[in-house]
């Protein structure tokens, strides 16, 4: 179970953090990103952000925000499957939760192989299911591109997240 | 948190948590699988509510997308700059023809005494989400209903056809592109004028469907909307033949759909089969920032 921090721990301001946080990685990953090369697949820095704060806050990101911020990005998409990405992100919670007390004060590079297997899971998960609503298989390709892209991206939002952990929170 | 339980209630009802919200998210799927017209609603207003911020956001990044286009360009500006000469060459050619046909267009008109066709608005909009989802490809433009969107018209840039307009918000729309899984076109072979459907299947280059087997499909034809159906003007470039493999016919679109900052939204006032003066005039919306009447030629 999840250390319990106390209020005094953290200021006002800095518990609305990971939420706000995350709210802007979901805004961010709808955004177009029109880089050369990248075609029309975008990271999901939802998923970077979800699992940045399960594993060093997850009382500051409860479970009924990360569902509301996965219907949120579902909304966005225009996905046919309204609640696709909110089951993905909440199982993912689970998964980070309940092992990372192995992973916690690892490196950077631990938790990017971390990082690696969740979103090679959530990939895969989120293909098979579409797959299964849709009642047909999808091709495997864009799953494939899109997670790869994604962990590649994991430095990047993982900075990010860090450097505002370290500003707002004293944790 | 106000209510006051019990450590054991306290525990029992965190476990419930996460069964509770993954069947939520199960009903979620359901009822959007469901009732449709519902999500398509809760989805517009959800878009409208973060055009805003979405906009915001999307200006530094098409901004700086465009820095980085332009280091491109720069790059490689010699082989651009005679590749953009011999292609002025070939239009300044082009708008020779185009001006003659114009001119005996117009005399054909008048001596039929031809109505000329309705004026077609435009609605120009900039992109301010981009679904590149692994099961889904459309976009979020920042106009709407308020700016006199309707479902079903065309999205064009200025190379062809993009998609069309699937739902309408106050101030957002959604545009299905068409390399989307559901996305289906018909279309013509412009050289053969063979019918087919063109249907997205989430890749790149869409598939041409119920395409006759006879048929003598080369890569590098044009494919143009057929007009079939009602559901665009016949003659809208799409793209061209990329690759037949297997049996399939892949079109390359001639958009750049991977790279959308602005479209048009063009209502051509197609009303179905009725007669000509049943088509009610174009609609009365409020006059927006950047409607551009485009009237047919006299």
């Amino acid at each position: 179970m999840a250390r319990v921090m106390t209020p005094r721990d953290t200021g006002a301001p800095g518990r609305i953090v990971p939420f706000v946080s995350t709210f802007v990685f979901v805004l961010v990953s709808v955004v177009p990103l029109q880089l050369p090369g990248f075609a029309a697949v975008t990271p999901s820095f939802a998923l970077m952000a979800v699992f940045h704060w399960t594993v060093y806050r997850p009382d500051l990101l409860p479970l009924s925000a990360i569902f509301a911020l996965g219907v949120l990005l579902d909304l966005l998409n225009g996905t046919p499957f309204l609640g696709l990405s909110a089951l993905t992100l909440l199982i993912a919670r689970t998964v980070v939760l309940m092992n990372r007390r192995h992973f916690i004060n690892r490196d950077f590079s631990v938790l990017w192989l971390v990082f690696l297997a969740l979103a090679s899971g959530a990939f895969m998960f989120n293909w098979a299911l579409v797959s299964a609503l849709d009642r047909r298989i999808l091709g495997t390709r864009p799953f494939l591109f899109e997670a790869v892209l994604t962990v590649a991206c994991y430095p990047v939002g993982s900075y990010v997240l860090a450097r505002l952990h370290r500003a707002f929170l004293r944790s | 948190m106000g209510m006051r339980l019990s450590p054991p209630v306290k525990a029992a009802a965190q476990r419930l948590t996460l069964p509770m919200l993954v069947f939520a998210a199960g009903l979620l799927t359901v009822l959007g699988k469901g009732d449709v017209l519902l999500v398509d609603k809760l989805r517009m207003a959800v878009a409208d509510a973060s055009s805003p911020i979405l906009q915001v956001i999307a200006r530094p990044l098409s901004a700086a997308s465009a820095a980085v286009a332009t280091v491109e360009n720069i790059i490689t500006v010699y082989r651009q700059n005679e590749d953009l000469r011999q292609d002025n060459e070939r239009l300044l050619q082009w708008e020779d023809v185009a001006r003659r046909l114009g001119a005996e267009n117009a005399d054909l008109r008048r001596l039929v005494k031809l109505v000329p066709d309705q004026p077609q608005s435009a609605i120009s909009a900039r992109v301010i989400a981009d679904a590149g989802g692994a099961f889904m490809r459309n976009v979020l433009v920042d106009a709407g209903a308020g700016d006199g969107v309707a479902r079903g018209q065309a999205a064009t840039t200025g190379e062809g056809l993009v998609g069309r307009v699937s739902e309408v918000g106050d101030r957002t729309a959604r545009i299905l592109l068409l390399t989307d899984l559901n996305s289906h076109i018909p279309v013509t072979v412009e050289r053969t004028d063979q019918h087919a459907l063109l249907d997205g299947d989430n890749s790149d280059r869409p598939r041409l469907m119920f395409l006759d087997p006879r048929s003598s499909v080369q890569v590098g034809d044009r494919i143009l909307t057929s007009g079939s159906g009602g559901v665009f003007p016949p003659g809208l470039p799409v793209g061209q033949v990329a690759a037949i493999e297997n049996g399939i016919v892949r079109v390359e679109p001639a958009a750049e759909l991977s790279r959308l900052d602005f479209v048009r939204l063009v209502d051509y006032g197609l009303g179905g089969v009725l007669p000509e003066n049943a088509v009610p005039p174009a609609r009365p919306a409020k006059p927006a920032r950047t409607r551009t009447p485009v009237e047919a030629e006299r």
